[in-house]
């Protein structure tokens, strides 16, 4: 047993505190709060994830779908056949790393205002930042079109103005505008774990770093952005990892040709009956991004920025 | 010593495999998704219920699941049901797509009735996944044509009773282009930009299939492939590809789609706002479309669902199909009753020869569902 | 960057205009396509598309002669709140376990927490549809809530983890030194020093809810929340306006509560 109330994560094991023969009221309260959590992520993603595991060997949809079943690898082998779905796995991940990298970089700033600038104010700021999100997407996306299309308010008011002679066409419908979407929509999201850092330090360390360096970039440099770096980790994963397997943004602005590999996933469960594919293509997108988030922290170590 | 979450970790994903590895070695137990048997067959005993005409209406109670497209719970929908049983309801969960309900289907939804299109009915007989129905209990039965009858119809028996139908084919606008003949301007590379096909795979294989004359049931590997190529070209040619009729009418009406693939109620929506469109006739037929309803096999709420697919067929609900939504309804009565011009328009009611040429979407296989829906799935993913 | 404070003589202040007004613009882009649907709100046509027709109220009064959209919107707030609740308990149980104590099997738990995130809803979805009817369960609106609870988990998990991994721990070395017992230690200096995260993750938690359709399609049986009601409605043009009128006036709402808390608070 080598449970430890020690802050430092980092701490070898051996440091933890050994259980003595009385109930450790550490230990008890570990199991307090490990143990719901692990018994709802156990049953309500662990078996769902076993479940989609089995689903991708299965034949097909036919019979019972939980009846005993020939496991094939012929799912696995069409995916593996089809140079057009590691094409997308690809742009996918790219598109979804550009994503997160932009939008991080843009909620800093944000996360900045709210912390150290807004004053009393910030709790309001930040709310009236997420409250938007309450509107329906698929409205909201529906107004956006009305500005952006062809014939939208954009066009209309660039070609009236003499700005253009044939309407833009490329604000909608292709891969950028789901880009540009995307991080529109994560930005504020992203905000949240960043202001959760910022929040936490000391206006003294500004004072000290004040005294300590010579500009306001240094200060900037040496004390904020380190402090900030867990929260910047943190909002890069959350925007990063649902993004590859984003299916509902590509739907309404990708148009023909920006679709990702989470609307293919998404086709072969609603559009196509064929779950034991899309199965099979999920445990691959999982075992990709897991992959790569995996080796983008082994790369990045934000905790040995931390010095930790 | 092993830390203890670990071991519980361990323990509760044991347990989880295990509660799935019995589930699995039950099949058929009162817990199995689907409800019945796998297995098809004449043996199935038909249905065995009170007669449906002795009850009076207001002692007819309970609750009905209906398992629909997304809107059809509409009260427009099934008024004769609401008003004629005031005890008894009707809820629903909703399917987005053919695919998307057989799905669910499968999933055990629990839902006594359940609404595909032609096209999409084979699999729920062959997978014993649908009741058979006694269409003497039916009081509206007569007023649906032996043509849609016979769609609903296998092996002998009737397994769905038809009620909403209508046509595909191309919504264009008069503005731009002068008139469609063929269902290739779909495909033709002077409207770059501005086409936008369904996203569907099979309805994609049809398009071909019309326009190289291909046997729409038997479709070969070779012709596949070429469809596939037909269609990766085209791709790229579309403003988008649509997936619900309020994501196309916009786009017709803001003049950024001039040509696409479209169901009458599209075209009737458009011309009703004053847009300037037609539908074609192509030299290749139009396509048609039948929407049924079937019964869960193993129900609890048989004679409920019965009383249902009656009141569905009954005039006021069958009126408000093409009224409200431009729809063609599977009572006859009502749609020789049509005086409105746009609708009469929409459904060819007035020139007997589209209907002689159209072609009615045949039943797919498990196999070419598979194969057609990952063609297309492969050719959006290639742009 | 300096507080402002003690700015060092020869050297640029730091430009908060510039921050301040970026914040404005992300917030203008944000609240601009709500501005245009509240603008159609009152249009008398019934797509979405210029030019407008002419001003009317109608949609308002249909949507409070339509029982179902408001019994859908009653539905996603109960989805909403009790699922944020549960997400937000066990996300900072979770991230008090990953910051405070160093454990065999760590890295597992925190792979567990955030693979909610690397599932596609959809299918998702459909695992838990087979789970709840293998076990009996019948779908309403509280299997909805359990799933938008495990899906909202791992961003309740990563606000508060950020906020409490590398901070400093004197103080809680302090309340054990002055006799508070772990769990007294966890809940007077801890949990309050967390606070303000806590409140952000109820909130992305919340917002992960009310406006989900993909696991509320599969989940919610008979019962419908806000979004699946919408997608229904969708289908068919002629009820747009009033699902517009509906999300206006939530939002206004929203908006109208939010401020008036506010000039409550700073009285």
């Amino acid at each position: 047993m080598t449970v430890g109330a020690g802050s430092n994560p980092g701490a070898p094991t051996g440091l933890g505190v050994r259980p003595s023969r009385a109930p450790d009221p550490r230990r008890l309260t570990f199991l307090a709060l490990a143990l719901p959590a692990v018994a709802a992520l156990a049953l309500l993603i662990v078996v769902p994830l076993l479940f989609m595991v089995a689903l991708s060997f299965r034949p097909d949809l036919r019979g019972e779908l939980l009846s005993p079943f020939v496991p094939t690898l012929k799912h696995y082998e069409q995916v593996a056949e089809t140079f057009s779905y590691w094409r997308l796995l690809g742009i996918s991940a790219g598109m979804a790393a550009i994503v997160a990298f932009v939008a991080t970089a843009a909620a800093f700033p944000l996360a900045y205002f709210l912390a150290f600038r807004a004053g009393r104010r910030a709790g309001l700021y930040l709310i009236l930042l997420l409250v938007p999100f309450w509107t329906s997407y698929l409205l909201r996306v529906m107004a956006w079109k009305l500005m952006l299309g062809t014939e939208g308010v954009i066009n209309s008011g660039l070609s009236s103005l003499g700005l253009i002679d044939e309407p833009l066409d490329a604000l909608l419908y292709n891969r950028n505008a789901v880009v540009v979407t995307l991080i529109y929509v994560w930005i504020p999201f992203a905000t949240l774990p960043i202001l959760a850092v910022l929040g936490r330090i000391d206006i003294r360390l500004h004072d000290a770093a004040a005294d300590l360096y010579s500009s306001p970039w240094q200060q900037f440099r040496r004390v904020t952005l380190p402090l900030a770096v867990p929260g910047l980790a943190a909002a890069f994963l959350m925007v990063f990892i649902p993004t590859v397997g984003e299916y509902v943004t590509p739907l309404l602005v990708g148009g023909t040709g920006g679709s990702m590999f989470g609307n293919i996933i998404q086709d072969f469960f609603v559009r196509a009956a064929n779950w034991p594919l899309g199965a099979a293509l999920s445990v691959i997108m999982l075992a990709t991004t897991l992959v790569l988030v995996v080796v983008g922290l082994r790369i990045v170590k934000p905790r040995r920025l931390l010095g930790i | 010593m092993r830390s203890r979450p670990e071991t519980l970790l361990r323990a509760a994903v044991v347990m989880c495999v295990m509660a799935l590895i019995a589930a699995c070695a039950a099949p058929g137990s009162s817990t199995s998704p689907t409800g019945g048997p796998a297995t098809a067959g004449p043996a199935t005993p038909g249905p065995t219920t009170a007669p449906a005409t002795e009850t009076p209406p207001d002692q007819v109670t309970g609750e009905l699941l209906v398992l629909d497209w997304t809107g059809y719970d509409a009260a427009d929908f099934w008024i004769d049901f609401k008003n004629k049983y005031a005890n008894a309801t009707a809820t629903f969960e909703f399917g987005g797509s053919d695919a998307d309900i057989y799905g669910k289907m499968k999933a055990g939804s629990q839902a006594d009735v359940f609404h595909p299109y032609t096209g999409w009915l084979q699999f729920y007989v062959d997978e014993g996944m649908v009741e058979e129905i006694d269409t003497t209990k039916l009081k509206n039965w007569d007023k649906v044509p032996d043509s849609f009858k016979a769609l609903g119809q296998f092996n002998g028996k009737q397994y769905f009773i038809p009620w909403d139908w209508g046509f595909s084919s191309i919504l264009y606008r008069t503005d731009h282009i002068a008139t469609v003949d063929s269902w290739s301007v779909l495909l033709d590379p002077k409207y770059k930009g501005h086409l936008s096909m369904w996203d569907d795979g099979p309805g994609a294989v049809t398009v071909s299939s019309y326009i190289h004359d291909y046997d729409e049931t038997s479709i070969t590997d070779a012709q596949l492939a070429a469809i596939k190529a037909e269609w990766t070209a085209q791709a790229p040619l579309n403003k988008t590809y649509w997936a619900a009729e309020t994501d196309l009418i916009p786009l017709v009406q803001s003049d950024e789609v001039w040509a696409a693939y479209a169901w009458q109620g599209a075209y009737a929506t458009l011309l009703g706002q004053g847009v300037p469109v037609a539908y074609a006739n192509p030299k290749e037929g139009r396509n048609s479309w039948v929407g049924v309803y079937g019964i869960r096999k193993g129900t609890p709420n048989l004679d409920l669902a019965l009383r249902f697919l009656d009141e569905k067929l009954a005039d006021a609900t069958s009126t408000n199909l093409p009224a409200l939504y431009y729809y063609g309804s599977a009572n006859s009565d009502v749609m020789g009753a049509i005086t409105d011009a746009s609708l009469k328009a929409a459904f060819g009611i007035d020139d007997p020869s589209i209907l002689k040429t159209t072609n009615f979407t045949p039943n797919l296989t498990a196999e070419q569902r598979d194969a057609w829906t990952a063609m297309w799935t492969e050719v959006k993913a290639a742009q | 960057m300096s507080t402002g404070r003690r700015p060092r003589s020869g050297l640029p202040r730091p430009r908060l205009p510039a921050l301040r007004g970026f914040y404005w613009l992300m917030l203008g882009l944000l609240y601009l396509p709500i501005v245009l649907l509240f603008v159609f709100s009152f249009n008398s046509n019934t797509t979405l598309s210029f030019p407008l027709r002419g001003f009317t109220t109608d949609w308002y009064e249909k949507l409070f002669a339509t029982p179902a959209l408001l019994g859908s919107i009653r539905n996603s707030l109960t989805v909403a709140v009790g699922s944020s609740v549960a997400a937000t308990v066990l996300g900072t149980m979770l991230a008090i376990l990953l910051s405070r104590f160093n454990f065999r099997g760590r890295n597992l738990v925190a792979g567990l927490a955030i693979l909610p995130l690397l599932v596609p809803y959809v299918v998702l979805a459909v695992a838990l549809l087979v789970l709840f009817t293998v076990l009996g369960v019948d779908r309403s609106l509280l299997t909805v809530g359990v799933a938008h609870s495990i899906v909202a988990l791992p961003y309740a998990t990563l606000i508060v983890l950020a906020r409490l991994i590398g901070s400093e721990p004197q103080l809680e070395d302090a309340a054990m030194d002055l006799g508070a017992t772990y769990p007294g230690t966890l809940r007077l200096v801890v949990v309050p020093m967390a606070m303000p995260a806590i409140v952000s993750a109820w909130i992305t938690a919340f917002t992960v809810s009310f406006d989900e359709f993909a696991l509320a399609l599969f989940l919610a049986g008979r019962d419908q929340t806000f979004p699946v009601y919408l997608i229904g409605q969708l289908r068919f043009a002629q009820s747009l306006p009033i699902l517009i009128s509906a999300a206006v006036l939530l939002m206004t709402g929203t908006l109208t509560l939010i401020v008036i808390a506010d000039r409550i608070r700073r009285r």
